[in-house]
């Protein structure tokens, strides 16, 4: 089916979500909280948009709103402009410090926040990302606690976590750096747990606890020698690929 | 041939609702039960869960009713069953003293029907409410109960249910409004299985108590209306959801479930006529956010009681990602009832967009406080005047708040709107889940709102962003005014960031949560505006913006207002007049409250403005 997008129209399947039509068209939508790999959060509601369908004219967030039939989309009305710069403002004052924060307000045309209450030293704007990712990961240990004004990402009852493999995805996909990692003399701190690091069996850098090592061998089936640091792997990865080129060139 | 007219059996009902259990009615209940037992008398009793204040009366209570005279005997005491037991079980004499004295025309009456406040309600969700013994379902169904049931089973096709429910035009009575008919209609097309039948009992909103009554005092009432629901779309399963702290809601409801399934009302092949069908009760810790009916849904699955975004609904993917009907537990309530007497009758009763009736806690500063059962369309004023009977201390009438925390103030203006769906909604506030708060010119409305804003910060899910970070600020920004710390522009920084909140908030909560503060500015713009620019609060409530004084021309010298200051402010001579030491006053308002000759004012502190 067709659906319009800022009086353009694009084809777009049923049940997809409003936001990959757009970005598959290069028509650019703000979010915080969406990762290709852990999408359709609707916590930020920075993504929001106007769809008209009949009669109806509602505000939606796009990435996690599906395509049923074919709706006029506008991505960036009036209205929809003032809602997200006063998302944005919003979350400026709750994370005033981080960098990540300074670059979205400077892009809205704010400048420093004169009458809301700004809460300095957290940078966390709880955009669920490391809970999805922690979760998508099956290990589960860490999620929102409290709730409404209280509400922050913690392990349970903030003590150290028994299942945390200190893996770091979280802090990772954190778009404000607000998880912190503490890497020195072979160890790694994260949540409150210390782990020993592990060597890269290519160039002896230190890389990869010893919990989550183990996770990696029970999903892939590696042995722990064919575990690699980031870096060596990329280059193993080049090497793989310029021997392919070599031996179509041979040909 | 002579015949013998027999005397009727007597029947006690003992209030044991939790209002009257925490006035001794067990020892009332107990005592009485010892006497008429012990006496061999032909009468019979019987402990009733009465919801509290159902009658506005429980205030009053405890309540004892003794039948078939429909004696009404409130305040009772242990001390009184001798009496009682004497002069009203075994004779027919009327204990004068132990009569209810009616609010509006201050005489006692025997018959709490005979009062203003019971004779304007209409009772079908509250039918059986202080009539049966919850834990007796033969006091159920000596009242129709099952009978519906029974009816669907044998004469109705799950479409002709359906239908009659549409028909009737029966709302949900959690506060949405969105038609059941349709909702069952929608569910049933889906073709996935299984399909799960769900009550919210989560009731959240300060000052409601109406869903707690029925769980507590007709729980059967619920378990008929799901039962209907399940052979309607097709269920097997389903789940009351009832917050913990109704510790006898649960316990009563789960006595109801166990005699309904020893009577063959639930389980398998229902009536011999193949419904298979049973309840299970999940209790609920207690979060607001929780009766929100997708978060509601993640916490029976043991998740986080967060919402999710409802673009694909629950009667599509509901619980565990199946289709689900979720209705209140008053609608529940009334669906039995509509069954069995039909859609037509039902549509008779309130308006043609919102048939039937609604309950209201109504409390606040009104003479009658409880809960009501009232038909849609009656207006707010006969709400509030005639069966609340008016603002006590002849004080004045200043607005009503409707819809619980995230409802809305309607002011005097709008006394005479009808009260429906519909109407409310357009004037800014909702139905909710049925809380009705008045208020009188004691009362401030930026610290109402203040207040309600401070009870959706700490309640939200603080999942999405507008909710969570728009309440924090707005609410900051009602506590500066408050404070007189109010700045130019406050005004309509609130209606934008509450405009946002309402448009792009995940769930009910974050968009309805800036509507106290909506309607108040909406309503009451001149008292935000006496507090930001002239630092004065006109009702003399906030502290820092109030300053009280004896008018001398008011005074009597009576001494009154020395008397009931708790920090010795006031001073004076009796029969003459009293002054108040404005460097001692904390602002609590009692010589205010206390003094009957409206002598105690306030104005306004003047205030540098600290910008």
């Amino acid at each position: 089916m067709k659906i319009t997008i800022d009086g353009q129209k694009y084809e777009a399947q049923y049940g997809e979500y409003i936001l990959d039509v757009a970005r598959r068209n290069n028509i650019f939508i703000p979010t915080l909280c969406h990762l290709e790999a852990l999408p359709g959060q609707g916590n930020c509601r920075l993504c929001i948009v106007e769809v008209l369908e009949g009669k109806r004219r509602r505000v939606v967030v796009s990435c996690s709103y599906p395509v049923k039939g074919e709706i006029e989309v506008l991505t960036n009305s009036e209205r929809i402009r003032k809602m997200r710069k006063n998302i944005v403002r919003l979350l400026a004052a709750a994370a005033p410090d981080s960098d990540f924060m300074k670059e979205l307000q400077k892009e809205y045309g704010l400048q420093g926040e004169e009458r809301f209450q700004v809460t300095r030293g957290e940078d966390c704007i709880l955009c669920g990302l490391c809970v999805r990712a922690c979760e998508e990961l099956g290990i589960y240990a860490i999620s929102t606690v409290n709730r409404g004004i209280t509400k922050k990402v913690s392990t349970p009852f903030t003590e150290p976590s028994e299942v945390c493999i200190g893996c770091g995805a979280c802090a990772y996909v954190c778009p404000t750096g607000s998880i912190k990692v503490k890497e020195e003399g072979g160890k790694r701190e994260i949540w409150g747990k210390t782990f020993a690091l592990l060597p890269c069996p290519s160039c002896g850098k230190y890389f990869i606890t010893r919990e989550e090592l183990e996770y990696v061998q029970a999903k892939t089936g590696l042995a722990p020698e064919k575990i690699l640091c980031e870096k060596c792997r990329q280059e193993q990865a080049g090497r793989k690929m310029g021997d392919v080129f070599k031996d179509i060139a041979m040909k | 041939m002579v015949f013998f007219k027999r005397k009727p059996v007597k029947t006690v009902l003992v209030c044991c609702g939790t209002g009257c259990l925490a006035n001794n009615s067990l020892e009332v209940y107990e005592g009485l039960k010892k006497r008429i037992e012990g006496a061999g008398v032909r009468a019979r009793i019987r402990p009733v869960t009465k919801a509290t204040g159902c009658n506005g009366l429980c205030e009053r209570g405890p309540i004892v009713k003794i039948q078939p005279d429909d004696i009404f005997y409130c305040g009772v005491k242990a001390a009184d069953v001798d009496e009682i037991f004497e002069r009203s079980v075994l004779n027919d004499e009327i204990i004068t003293r132990l009569l209810y004295r009616d609010t509006s025309t201050g005489e006692r009456v025997k018959s709490h029907r005979e009062t203003e406040f019971y004779k304007r309600q209409y009772k079908i969700a509250l039918r059986n409410i202080g009539e049966i013994d919850p834990a007796s379902i033969d006091d159920y169904m000596e009242r129709d109960g099952y009978r519906a049931l029974k009816k669907v089973l044998t004469s109705m096709s799950p479409q002709e249910v359906m239908a009659e429910i549409e028909k009737s035009g029966l709302r949900g009575r959690g506060g949405a409004g969105f038609p059941t008919g349709v909702k069952w209609k929608q569910c049933e097309r889906v073709e996935a299985l299984p399909k799960y039948v769900v009550c919210n009992g989560d009731e959240g909103d300060p000052g409601a108590f109406m869903d707690r009554s029925i769980m507590e005092g007709d729980p059967h009432s619920v378990i008929e209306g799901m039962l209907i629901c399940a052979y309607a779309i097709g269920a097997e399963k389903g789940f009351i959801y009832i917050r913990d702290e109704y510790a006898l809601a649960i316990k009563n409801m789960t006595t109801a479930l166990e005699e309904a399934r020893k009577r063959g009302f639930l389980g398998q092949n229902i009536l011999q006529k193949g419904l298979n069908f049973d309840i299970e009760i999940v209790r609920g810790g207690g979060a607001f956010v929780c009766g929100e009916s997708t978060a509601l849904m993640a916490s029976i699955e043991g998740r986080v009681g967060e919402p999710r975004v409802k673009y694909i609904r629950s009667v599509e993917r509901g619980l565990w990602d199946k289709p689900t009907v979720l209705n209140n537990v008053e609608t529940w309530a009334n669906v039995p009832v509509i069954i069995n007497r039909g859609a037509q009758w039902f549509r008779s009763i309130g308006t043609e967009g919102s048939p039937g009736t609604k309950v209201f806690s109504l409390v606040g500063k009104v003479k009658n406080t409880g809960l009501i059962e009232v038909p849609m369309g009656i207006t707010l004023r006969e709400i509030i005047f005639s069966i609340g009977g008016g603002i006590p201390r002849g004080r004045e009438f200043k607005a009503v708040q409707t819809g619980g925390p995230s409802g809305g103030c309607i002011p005097k203006e709008l006394l005479d709107l009808p009260v429906d769906f519909d109407s409310l909604t357009e004037s800014g506030s909702m139905m909710g889940s049925g809380g009705m708060i008045v208020m009188d010119d004691t009362t401030c409305m930026v610290e109402v709102a203040r207040y309600y804003l401070q009870f959706l910060a700490e309640e939200s899910c603080g999942k999405c962003v507008p909710c969570r970070e728009g309440i924090k600020q707005m609410l900051g920004i009602l506590e500066d005014i408050c404070a007189g710390r109010g700045r130019e522009g406050d005004i309509d920084l609130l209606l934008d960031i509450g405009a946002t909140l309402q448009e792009a908030s995940l769930c009910g909560l974050g968009k309805t949560a800036p509507n106290p503060v909506l309607s108040t500015i909406r309503y009451f713009r001149e008292e935000y505006e006496e507090h930001i620019r002239n630092k004065y609060c006109p009702a003399g409530v906030c502290k820092e913006l109030t300053e009280f004084y004896i008018d001398i021309d008011a005074c009597r010298g009576c001494g009154l207002c020395e008397q009931k200051c708790p920090v010795g402010a006031i001073s004076g001579e009796r029969r003459r007049t009293y002054t108040i030491d404005g460097t001692k006053c904390i602002k609590c308002g009692q010589c205010r409250e206390a003094c009957r000759f409206g002598a105690i004012k306030n104005r306004g502190r003047r205030h540098e403005d600290n910008h």
